[in-house]
């Protein structure tokens, strides 16, 4: 459903992403975990349509995000890792606005986005100004608009950063509901604990290379470790790297 | 003390770092940035030059004057206008800098969080503002004084003394500033003091045009009524208290004009100790006041659901529009009639085509040595071009920031399923037809007032019609290739390298067409005051202009959007969006 292929992404002289190739199917739940610059967020933005590689290319569902943009992102649902909006509208327009951005307003439009909202517990605030919104509240919003549309693939950064306890279990379970139903997710995440339990493999990239994929089983036998958290898989692969460096 | 110099390094380090870093194009950018400050700047000078000599001479000239120093009487009064008028200056830019350096700056939560104490963090805001707010009537102030200097001829004790008396000077202003806002925002939250502010500041910019206009200067340009014009100047009275810091200011030039060494000390010192004790004052009331406004500026970044409510009657009457089209439209709808800053900006709008219009109801055509039909016609001719000058200033505020007013929310249409062209289309198709239709509604207006014939009025409506698509399209295009998703205030990026540059190309557009034009348009209005017929050369000549006009805003409307398009989507790292070291690219 996902393949990137030889993506590689410079700022200039810096070295972002660099070579990345891994394909994820439909259904699977994907974590990328990687130190602080390690270029997580680049890939993710690629994966996004938000940035160009330098080289390399994404395709989604068949279709290459160069070649076929509009395509490609009409099954994407995109989360970003901060919650910028549009604070003039309220939550409920900004649903709609979003609908008919991704050209699914429909007729049951008005009831599918107040499911939405209630499923995040902002119903209440819909019709008020996005700017009157708190941190998490913005980034539920956000999560409501990835999903209005009913998008095949969800590509999410950071996806418990700003919640609270209660919404971080929310958004657990509808991500594996997700999965279940034949959506494929495509995680960044700094939260080990998250990817360990949620995500079917894990890609750990560092300094902007893909270092180690697979189960979390299999990367405790790369990493040739016994302990039972991938904290020290996780640790022993980017020191590795590092000392390799 | 250390700790205020803590505070400023940032700033300090951030100007040093954008000075001394250098990027493909800051040449060009700093050139023409730089040759227009000068322009502006010698042309200041020449004006103040030229009319001081004028005092001079026309006070010999005019025995009923009667006074051989009624020059210097001129000189003085002009001096004392110019110091009210950058007083008042000083003052306005000084609250609305202060206001959001000490009170609306996105980094004051981070300021606010460090053990320093809220009087310190006044202090450094307050000399930042200070060196925003003064910079420019400082640099702009030196041509005046220097026209005075040559004028009548001093040295340079007189320069330095004016350097002495413009440091309090600005220094004073700045404080009296930060006292207003730091009392107005105990009973205001400083969002809503700020929209205020703007309204009231463009309401007086508006009142004082419209008296002056009213007054009906062109009366003045009589060389029968110089004469008269020069003993009223010189009893016009400005506010001259002694406890203003202009009046200081004032005096310390003024003797130091005349060579009274012991006035301009004694000015000096009163302005030094007044800037000082005015500083102290905001310092010593900072400690009590400063922390309560910050707080209370927190409370009023809510709009009231007054303009959610307009702005949804609004959008609920786009039923004919769909998908994409109907997602932005209906967001930049929504957008503008909530965001109250836009609201002055109509009303100065509003109020300055109102003030055009005026202007061709009172020209004094009847004085003209020209046939008054004659020149309506000339004049309606060239109204194209003013008219669709007018057009660029309002794009300028309205199209230019178009892309920018996105603001860091952008990613959300590179992320959708939509083109970057389509999305600049749709920007376009949202600003063009109210400007087309407001632009049409001068013309026509204007031609109507001048009694102008069918033949120019017909050619003034085809021509504006043709040109409003190139002047939407430039705006559009180069807010698109220079945009400024991060800044604080969008609407500023217009005054950055891609603003004048929108500025200087409408300028050439607009010149081109108007030029291709008139050479047929005077020969067929000509042939016309004889009631004879053109000959097929003129409408040959006519043709050929139109198809050449035409292929001008044809090239006007495809060429800028091309950039546009061109440059945004070349990716963010252009504008600042996802630039390496950007805090959104670090953060992974």
């Amino acid at each position: 459903m996902i393949e990137l292929s030889h993506l590689t992404k410079h700022y200039g002289k810096v070295r972002a992403v660099h070579d990345l190739n891994l394909k994820v199917g439909r259904g699977e739940i994907f974590g990328f975990i990687g130190p602080n610059g390690a270029g997580k967020t680049t890939t993710i933005k690629m994966m996004g349509g938000l940035i160009r590689p330098t080289a390399g290319r994404v395709s989604v569902g068949g279709a290459d995000l160069a070649r076929e943009p509009e395509k490609a992102k009409k099954i994407i649902g995109f989360i970003p890792d901060r919650p910028f909006l549009y604070d003039k509208l309220t939550g409920m327009e900004f649903l709609r606005f979003t609908a008919d951005l991704y050209g699914s307003p429909g007729k049951d439009f008005p009831e599918k986005a107040a499911e939405w909202l209630t499923v995040f517990s902002i119903y209440d605030w819909g019709n008020e100004l996005i700017e009157s919104y708190s941190h998490g509240m913005k980034q539920r919003l956000i999560m409501c608009a990835a999903l209005i549309h009913d998008p095949e693939v969800l590509v999410v950064d950071e996806p418990m950063v700003g919640l609270d306890p209660r919404a971080i279990r929310l958004v657990k379970d509808l991500l594996r509901g997700l999965a279940d139903k034949g959506v494929t997710l495509f995680l960044s995440t700094h939260t080990l604990e998250v990817a360990q339990n949620l995500c079917h493999r894990i890609g750990i990239i560092h300094r902007g290379a893909l270092i180690a994929m697979g189960t979390t089983g299999d990367l405790k036998t790369m990493a040739g470790v016994k302990e039972e958290d991938l904290e020290a898989v996780f640790l022993r692969l980017t020191e590795t790297q590092q000392e390799a460096a | 003390m250390n700790e205020v110099l803590f505070l400023l390094a940032p700033r300090y380090l951030s100007v040093r770092k954008s000075l001394l870093s250098r990027e493909r194009g800051d040449l060009v950018k700093f050139a023409l940035f730089g040759v227009l400050g000068l322009a502006f700047w010698l042309g200041i000078f020449f004006l103040f030059f030229k009319i001081l000599n004028y005092f001079n001479v026309a006070a010999v000239e005019d025995q009923a004057v009667g006074d051989p120093n009624f020059a210097k009487i001129l000189a003085v009064k002009l001096l004392s206008m110019v110091f009210t008028t950058f007083f008042a200056l000083l003052l306005f830019s000084g609250v609305v800098t202060t206001l959001s350096k000490l009170y609306l700056a996105r980094d004051l939560f981070l300021v606010g969080s460090l053990p320093v104490s809220h009087a310190k963090v006044f202090l450094a805001r307050f000399l930042e503002s200070l060196v925003d707010s003064s910079w420019m009537i400082f640099i702009y102030a030196t041509p005046v004084f220097l026209s005075y200097g040559m004028v009548f001829h001093k040295g340079l004790f007189f320069y330095a003394n004016v350097f002495l008396a413009m440091v309090p000077f600005c220094v004073s202003a700045a404080a009296l500033s930060a006292l207003v806002v730091m009392l107005a925002v105990l009973v205001l939250p400083a969002s809503r003091f700020r929209g205020i502010l703007v309204f009231l500041g463009v309401s007086a910019f508006v009142l004082i045009y419209l008296a002056l206009r009213l007054a009906r200067p062109e009366r003045l340009v009589d060389p029968d009524s110089a004469a008269s014009m020069m003993r009223y100047l010189a009893s016009l009275s400005t506010p001259e208290s002694l406890f203003l810091p202009s009046t200081w200011a004032f005096d310390s030039v003024r003797e130091a004009l005349f060579g009274n060494l012991s006035g301009v000390l004694f000015a000096d010192a009163l302005a030094l100790s007044g800037a000082a004790s005015l500083v102290f004052l905001c310092y010593w009331i900072s400690g009590a006041a400063y922390f309560r406004g910050v707080s209370k500026a927190q409370e009023g970044r809510v709009s009231s659901p007054g303009p959610v409510a307009l702005a949804r009657w609004r959008t609920r009457r786009l039923p004919f529009i769909r998908g994409p089209v109907r997602a932005l439209a209906a967001k930049e709808i929504r957008t503008f009639f909530r965001d109250t800053t836009q609201w002055p900006q109509l009303f100065l709008m509003a109020a300055l085509i109102g003030i055009y219009l005026y202007n061709f109801k009172v020209l004094p055509l009847e004085r003209s040595p020209i046939g008054t039909a004659y020149l309506k016609n000339i004049l309606a001719f060239l109204n194209m071009g003013l008219a669709t000058f007018v057009l660029a200033a309002l794009s300028a505020r309205f199209v230019f920031p178009a892309v920018s007013l996105e603001k860091e929310a952008f990613w959300i249409v590179r992320a959708a399923p939509v083109s970057m062209r389509t999305f600049l289309l749709i920007k376009y198709a949202i600003y063009f037809p109210p400007l087309l239709v407001l632009t049409e509604i001068l013309v026509v207006a204007t031609n109507i007032l001048l009694t102008v014939t069918p033949f120019l009025m017909w050619v003034s409506v085809i021509t504006v019609g043709l040109m409003v698509p190139g002047i939407v399209a430039l705006g559009l295009g180069l807010g698109a290739a220079y945009p400024d998703f991060t800044s604080e205030n969008p609407l500023q990026a217009v005054t950055g390298f891609g603003g004048l540059l929108f500025m200087i190309l409408s300028a050439i557009f607009i010149a081109t067409v108007v030029m291709v034009e008139a050479g047929p348009v005077y020969y067929i209005s000509h042939a016309g005051f004889h009631h004879s017929a053109p000959g097929p050369l003129t409408l040959l000549w006519l043709g050929g202009a139109g198809v050449l006009v035409l292929f001008c805003c044809a090239l006007a409307v495809v060429l800028p959007l091309r950039f546009g398009l061109k440059r945004l989507s070349e990716g963010p790292a252009r504008n600042g969006e996802n630039a390496p070291g950007s805090t959104s690219r670090k953060k992974d």
